[in-house]
């Protein structure tokens, strides 16, 4: 039995896959639970967060911006 | 024959969030309340901030002489409200106007007769304030001029708060004033010396005068409690404050000193007006006046107030003021027109609007996903946003049904969740278990627990909180031992 | 967020009623000036419950009705000084009351015969403020969430006259105005006989009647049945009448009838066949006339020299045995 000390991710699958390509370029995730939990190194979490974020601004487009 | 009746049968009871002060009372003793019971205005004031059952038993019971049985009253309850009659009952009795008891209902002796004295008149507690006596050589303030200053001080506070994050210098509210907004968490000083304000305090700045207010007022009550004043005094000079008539001077001589102390810190926050701190009279402004009701504390926000019908009981000023409240229009291409020449109102809705245009009687701004984004990350939420929207439309828009352009209103939603896409939470992941039956019982015990946020029988593994982390090792350690 | 309440109180005045009430050889004696003090106390326990109550107190005397107090707008310019120990709003409304009803009553003194009082008067003129009130706050803000939207308003009516039959079709048209606003009648019958009018008005509106038994406990009473906003009257009941007395009164001689003839066309009541209808000037048919006079119970010596039977007329639904079925041109009243 084992223990493993970490911050559990609830997300849906698409914000899990870019978690995952992120993962192998810098590895942070611990144990992949199922399509949308995933078990990650708890000091982490915050630069996991703001990678995510910018990731996720990309996809997003405003009408300011044309 | 017309018979049929055409009041509709379906009316439900109107929502009555009960007020912000009642939990402050119930936590009081019954000594400090029977203490505050004997004067008639604080009755006649708590009185007005229970729900609408609560007052009527109070009405039931006030002219009885005797106890009556409990069943009696009850009798006249509807099978449909008798969980609402219960609460009722329970918040009389948190409050000790009227001792719980299954047996015999009556009111507190000092409240009953206090309200009583209240609704005839009469006696001589003074509880309704001295007015002052005539002065030939100045005018009193006349009310234009009462509410001009409430709203001065009253937005120079919130003013303050919506500019401090901005790098502006907006006029400083006085230290009292300062300290009571660091006190309540709706400013702190994290970066350095400079006061910032919190996600609380941007929350603050959306809700409606009359909830700032009493938020305000609640957190001085704390602070009479930590400085000792005596919170009989303190109070009842604010429910004297509320009974007073607008307009009118009262005297300063009957007070106690602790109240005599209280004018200063209610000047700083407009509820009263003094010609000069040492005056012997002093006047409540609408801010103090309406703090048991529910019209507007504030004339009006704008300058332009135009013509105010004042009369001697508000009435009419009160609908008037509620119709000059609504200045925001919104359209479906999330466009917002507000109609207003106020800074702290246009510094309000930059929270979270991009400005596009502004001319002297009117803001043009957008609602943007980067500008809902920054509302969000200050702690504000979307139902906060569309709530401001919803008292503040216009009433141009009051003719929509739905008020607010439903796309906009799903669209801020929508935003707020986007930002959710991410849920963590620590912990621990236990995994490795020697056999099923090892799995589930740790799991069992976990689950008893509370602390289990995912489980995985195929994968014969559980992630669980921090907090039930030090229980659940100690029940494997013991168990191993034992084995 | 709960809403203001606004309150019309209609006080019936009558001198001579008054007088009546107050004799000794009451069970419960009751003088005017006993009657205003418990009111007073229950118009302040309205304003007491919140801020934004409005009241109006209209005075129903003799040939007139009064506005006596009104919480919107000034009545007299003098205000009661301020005072300690009283809240100024409830001193308003005490000395207004009794002085505007102190003044109307020593200008009434004189008269040799008493008129009637204009009760109906007074109803129609709370029903007015009421659509003033609630119109107006309607066209400055408009749709119900604006708080200061008037909930559910109430008529009072503190009667102390017996029915007064001529005024039946005013009454009636108060009572639909009143269910058209979405007004509450209610109705305290504080001393005299029943009236089977006002029974009707507080049924039709969802109102309470209430016959005063223990007229020592009219504070009492007021408050308990009176005082709660119809929302609050789903949850903490109060009494209503379980008898009512649905008679009309004819247009014809403003009786109060148990056996009505009513026009097919405009609904207008007779207490006997008429040939044409004095409201709508309808003709009826002879032969219809005729079995109608047949058909009326005992007062007419037609009815067994014709030999028709009553139950032999062709209405089978009648409620009460004591109608008279009407067929053609005109129909019975129930």
């Amino acid at each position: 039995m084992r223990a493993i000390k970490g911050v559990l991710l609830t997300c849906d699958s698409a914000v899990k896959q870019i978690l995952l390509t992120m993962n192998e370029k810098d590895p942070f995730v611990i144990e992949d639970l199922d399509d949308y939990h995933l078990v990650i190194k708890a000091d982490e979490e915050y630069r996991v967060r703001r990678e995510l974020e910018a990731e996720l601004e990309k996809n997003t487009y405003s009408l300011e911006a044309n | 024959m017309p018979v049929q009746s055409l009041q509709n049968t379906d009316v439900i009871l109107p929502q009555h969030t009960p007020h912000p002060l009642l939990p402050f009372l119930q936590s009081q003793s019954q000594n400090t309340l029977t203490r505050l019971y004997q004067r008639p205005s604080s009755c006649l004031s708590i009185f007005r901030l229970l729900g609408p059952i609560e007052r009527q038993l109070i009405m039931n019971l006030l002219w009885l002489e005797s106890a009556i049985p409990a069943a009696t009253m009850s009798a006249w309850v509807m099978p449909e409200g008798k969980q609402a009659y219960d609460e009722a009952l329970a918040v009389m009795a948190g409050l000790h106007i009227a001792p719980n008891s299954t047996v015999k209902l009556a009111l507190n002796p000092t409240f009953k007769s206090s309200l009583r004295q209240a609704i005839t008149g009469g006696g001589n507690t003074g509880s309704f304030g001295t007015p002052a006596d005539k002065d030939y050589k100045r005018q009193s303030a006349n009310i234009e001029n009462l509410d001009a200053y409430a709203l001065e001080r009253w937005e120079t506070i919130l003013h303050y708060m919506v500019s401090s994050g901005q790098g502006q210098n907006p006029a400083k509210p006085s230290q009292g004033v300062l300290y009571l907004l660091q006190r309540s968490g709706l400013m702190n000083t994290a970066h350095g010396a400079i006061l910032q304000i919190t996600s609380s305090g941007f929350q603050f700045l959306l809700h409606s005068p009359h909830d700032q207010l009493w938020n305000l007022l609640l957190q001085y009550l704390h602070m009479a409690e930590e400085r000792q004043m005596d919170l009989v005094e303190v109070l009842s000079f604010l429910f004297m404050l509320s009974t007073m008539d607008l307009g009118r001077e009262y005297s300063t001589e009957p007070l106690s000193e602790t109240q005599k102390a209280m004018l200063e810190d209610l000047r700083d926050y407009g509820l009263v007006w003094q010609r000069k701190a040492s005056s012997k009279r002093f006047s409540p402004t609408r801010l103090a006046t309406t703090l048991t009701s529910s019209s507007p504390p504030l004339p009006s926000s704008h300058s332009t107030g135009g013509s105010r019908a004042a009369d001697a009981t508000g009435t009419v000023a009160l609908s008037s003021g509620a119709a000059q409240q609504g200045f925001i229009v919104l359209e479906t291409n999330y466009r917002i027109y507000a109609y207003t020449d106020n800074p702290l109102q246009t510094a309000v809705l930059n929270l979270f609007i991009t400005m596009k245009y502004r001319f002297p009687n009117l803001v043009v701004g957008m609602l943007t996903r980067e500008s809902v984004r920054k509302a969000l990350s200050n702690g504000i939420s979307a139902e906060q946003i569309i709530s401001y929207l919803t008292t503040h439309a216009h009433p141009q828009m009051r003719k929509n049904n739905p008020l607010l352009p439903v796309t906009v209103q799903d669209q801020i939603r929508l935003w707020e969740l986007e930002r959710n896409r991410l849920k963590s939470a620590e912990g621990y992941l236990y995994k490795d278990f020697a056999s099923q039956a090892d799995y589930e019982y740790v799991l069992a015990y976990a689950k008893q627990l509370d602390v289990v946020l995912w489980e995985s029988a195929i994968k014969r593994c559980f992630f669980g909180t921090l907090e039930g982390h030090s229980n659940v090792r100690g029940f494997i350690e013991r168990r191993t031992g034992a084995a | 967020m709960e809403k203001a309440s606004h309150l019309s109180v209609i006080v019936d005045l009558s001198p001579t009623q008054w007088h009546l009430s107050a004799q000794a050889s009451n069970q419960y004696p009751l003088s005017i000036e006993t009657f205003l003090s418990q009111l007073l106390a229950f118009l302040n326990a309205h304003i007491a419950s919140k801020h934004e109550n409005t009241l109006v107190v209209f005075g129903a005397l003799p040939g007139k009705s009064v506005m006596l107090y009104s919480s919107t707008e000034l009545l007299t310019d003098d205000m009661p000084p301020l005072d300690a120990n009283s809240y100024l709003p409830f001193k308003l409304v005490d000395s207004t009351v009794v002085r505007k009803i102190m003044d109307e009553l020593d200008a009434i003194g004189k008269l040799e015969e008493e008129p009637p009082c204009a009760l109906v008067g007074a109803v129609t003129k709370a029903l007015c403020y009421i659509n003033r009130i609630t119109h107006h706050s309607s066209t400055t803000t408009g749709v119900a969430e604006d708080p200061t939207t008037l909930h559910d308003p109430r008529i009072l009516i503190l009667s102390v006259s017996p029915d007064l039959s001529s005024s039946y079709i005013p009454i009636m048209n108060a009572i639909f105005s009143a269910q058209k606003l979405k007004v509450t009648i209610d109705v305290c019958k504080v001393y005299g006989p029943d009236t089977v009018f006002l029974q009707q008005a507080a049924h039709l509106t969802d109102g309470s009647y209430i016959y005063l038994e223990r007229r020592d406990a009219l504070l009492q009473n007021l408050i308990m049945s009176f005082l709660s906003p119809p929302f609050i009257r789903k949850i903490l009941a109060v009494p209503k009448q379980d008898k009512i007395d649905f008679r009309a009164a004819c247009f014809c001689h403003k009786n109060i009838v148990d056996v009505g003839f009513v026009c097919s066309v405009c609904l207008s009541i007779f207490c006997q066949p008429l040939p044409v209808c004095s409201t709508c000037r309808t003709k009826f048919p002879i032969n219809t006339l005729k079995r109608l006079n047949a058909a009326r119970p005992a007062i007419t010596p037609a009815n067994s020299r014709m030999g028709v039977p009553l139950a032999n007329l062709n209405n089978a639904a009648t409620p009460r045995s004591t109608s008279t079925p009407v067929p053609n041109g005109m129909s019975n009243l129930r």
